[in-house]
């Protein structure tokens, strides 16, 4: 250990001096949280309004039809009352809309329908509120004749504040943990194994395991001081606070890293030259980049791909991140995730035994 | 010091090493000289514990490196031929890498100071000349005091002061108690270094002896070698056009 551990110190004193791989590993993941922190995509986003229609009767398909029809608003259909509580508290709704069983418009019975609004989201929670009276009430008009007959029971829910940065912020974490795990040690490896340096390293009685146990906890130290540098800069510039504990967070953070490490020594061992390195790390990153929800939710990837988006390292990872960084979860709760992570680990490993040959022959 | 005998090694169907024995001397500087392909490396490289042999068995320091290829690596130095060291690392840390290899700590600047590198201790590694560069792998394989040095090609490429440098080094290094191995294809180079020397080609062992009693036998056998007397150099060119006077003020 205490050989590894020296070993280590070396790698980390060479990687420290190369200025392109501290620009890639600090100072990029800075400037892509920088701007699009800064451009606060949330605000630009439709209404979401939750609906749960307990009634199922032609009525009710009718008002629901008629909300669909308003751009201002998304409509997302959710199971029962208790999912739709959860969904707002945890502001992924801006407010729910519940048609309860037996509801009916017809003259002279009023209906009843119950709206939740979410109160960290009070504009948007009000806008939604005006255009489904107003849909609601010409509904009624058109369905009796009559003047709307509508009890709207309203109730208050408190969300999180989620912003969109407060969602960015881990997604950026998750995104760069993933890239550094992967770019560095695969190119690491390989420029090393050409230029004849393992040759060399090999030639001394370092063993091989000791060897890649130090490439990999350089690797998790610097994941871990960029999750924390990224943090405090979250912090700092848009005052993002971490919902759930720091250490639950570095957690998911090491066994993601662990995860994408796996992978990138796969690489590795597949590519022969550098030059090899960067196109199949990229079909591996960039398309977990764009259905992951690096930047919004995955939810808005198309339906098709969502099954298998997932299951992809990624998804897991910015998923547990996000569970704990925003909404508070603890390691229990994204133990799903965690397992996935360890699962991705074990394929990972599993492939880089079979393809890392450190010594060319 | 080293011992080989019926050592074999193929690749595929490429027969790289066919049977060769010979031994090696405590304290001898012994060259092992080919053309390229001649099987040299692959035969350095089974020594130093980096190949398996298909065949034959290999002594190296007492210990059979077939069978124990990391207890020769504690035991021995190796200069490989176009190896490198690690990026934005001083030499002095280069040393200390290599300490880390052994597991033990040295003093980097007195183990420069034997290859004649002390001044150089805090350059970039990458930043030194062909010979200097050359020196540092040297003297990366002496962090372990070993018993026996390997040096693969140690002058390929470099210019003729470096060269004798190296000579110089080369025979310190002996005078220390260590046991050096070389490969090389420059005759000169064995002829003046080495106290043995095997001749090698297509994997087999043609020759072994000292260079004297080598070139002896060669003569013996009624070998002349054709002198062509040369009218003039390509000094008197340089001498007819420049002029004989020293050049002064």
């Amino acid at each position: 250990m205490r050989q590894t551990l020296r070993f280590t110190g070396s790698l980390l004193r060479a990687y420290v001096r190369d200025r392109s791989a501290l620009f890639f590993t600090f100072f990029m993941p800075f400037l892509f949280m920088l701007i699009f922190g800064s451009l606060n995509f949330g605000a630009l986003g439709r209404i979401e309004v939750g609906y749960v229609d307990e009634a199922g009767g032609p009525d009710a398909e009718r008002i629901v039809g008629a909300l669909q029809q308003v751009s201002a608003l998304r409509l997302v259909r959710v199971d029962d009352r208790a999912a739709l509580d959860r969904r707002l508290q945890r502001s992924e709704l801006d407010m729910g809309l519940v048609l309860p069983a037996g509801f009916l418009i017809a003259p002279g019975s009023p209906a009843t329908l119950e709206l939740y609004a979410d109160q960290a989201a009070p504009q948007e929670s009000g806008v939604g509120r005006s255009i489904v009276m107003e849909v609601v009430g010409r509904a009624s008009l058109a369905a009796s004749g009559s003047p709307p007959a509508i009890i709207v029971s309203e109730r208050r829910v408190s969300g999180v504040r989620l912003r969109y940065v407060d969602f960015l912020v881990p997604g950026i974490l998750g995104l760069n943990v993933m890239q550094l795990n992967i770019f560095s040690v695969a190119f690491a490896l390989v420029i090393q194994r050409q230029r004849g340096v393992i040759r060399r390293i090999f030639a001394t009685p370092l063993s091989p395991t000791r060897f890649l146990a130090a490439h990999s906890l350089l690797r998790l130290a610097l994941s871990a001081a960029q999750v924390g540098i990224l943090l405090a800069l979250a912090f700092l510039l848009f005052e993002v606070r971490v919902v759930g504990s720091l250490a639950d967070l570095l957690v998911v953070a090491i066994a993601g890293a662990v995860a994408f490490l796996m992978q990138g020594f796969a690489i590795a061992g597949w590519a022969r030259t550098e030059n090899q390195v960067p196109p199949v790390a990229n079909l591996i990153t960039l398309p977990q980049f764009f259905l992951s929800g690096v930047l919004f939710p995955k939810e808005t990837a198309p339906d098709v791909i969502e099954p298998i988006t997932g299951y992809l390292p990624l998804t897991l990872f910015n998923d547990a991140l996000r569970e704990i960084s925003a909404q508070g979860a603890s390691l229990w709760d994204v133990r799903a995730q965690l397992l996935g992570l360890v699962l991705w680990g074990l394929a990972g490993f599993v492939v880089a035994v079979r393809l890392l040959k450190l010594r060319e022959e | 010091m080293v011992s080989v005998r019926d050592l074999r090694k193929s690749y595929g169907s490429i027969l790289a090493v066919r049977g060769i024995s010979f031994d090696v001397a405590e304290g001898e500087i012994f060259g092992l000289l080919g053309p390229n392909g001649a099987g040299k490396t692959t035969t350095v490289e089974i020594l130093e514990g980096l190949r398996r042999a298909d065949g034959g068995t290999a002594h190296v320091a007492g210990i059979d490196v077939g069978a124990d290829p990391a207890g020769v690596k504690h035991r021995i130095g190796a200069q490989l031929q176009s190896s490198a060291f690690p990026l934005h690392l001083t030499a002095a840390e280069v040393i200390e890498l290599f300490a880390t290899c052994y597991d033990r700590t040295v003093d980097a600047r007195a183990v420069l100071a034997t290859v004649d590198l002390a001044d150089r201790a805090d350059q970039w590694n990458e930043k030194l000349s062909g010979g200097q560069r050359q020196r540092l792998s040297i003297a990366t394989a002496l962090v372990n005091d070993p018993k026996v040095l390997f040096l693969d090609e140690p002058t390929t490429g470099l210019d003729p002061q470096a060269r004798r440098n190296l000579w110089d080094l080369v025979r310190r290094i002996r005078e220390r108690g260590t046991t050096v191995f070389l490969t090389t294809h420059y005759m000169d180079e064995a002829e003046v270094l080495c106290d043995r020397v095997a001749i090698m080609d297509a994997g087999r062992i043609l020759e072994l002896d000292t260079p004297r009693a080598l070139i002896g036998a060669l003569l013996s056998r009624g070998f002349s070698k054709p002198v062509i007397q040369q009218q003039a150099d390509l000094e008197d060119v340089f001498l007819d056009r420049t002029g004989h006077e020293l050049r002064e003020g």
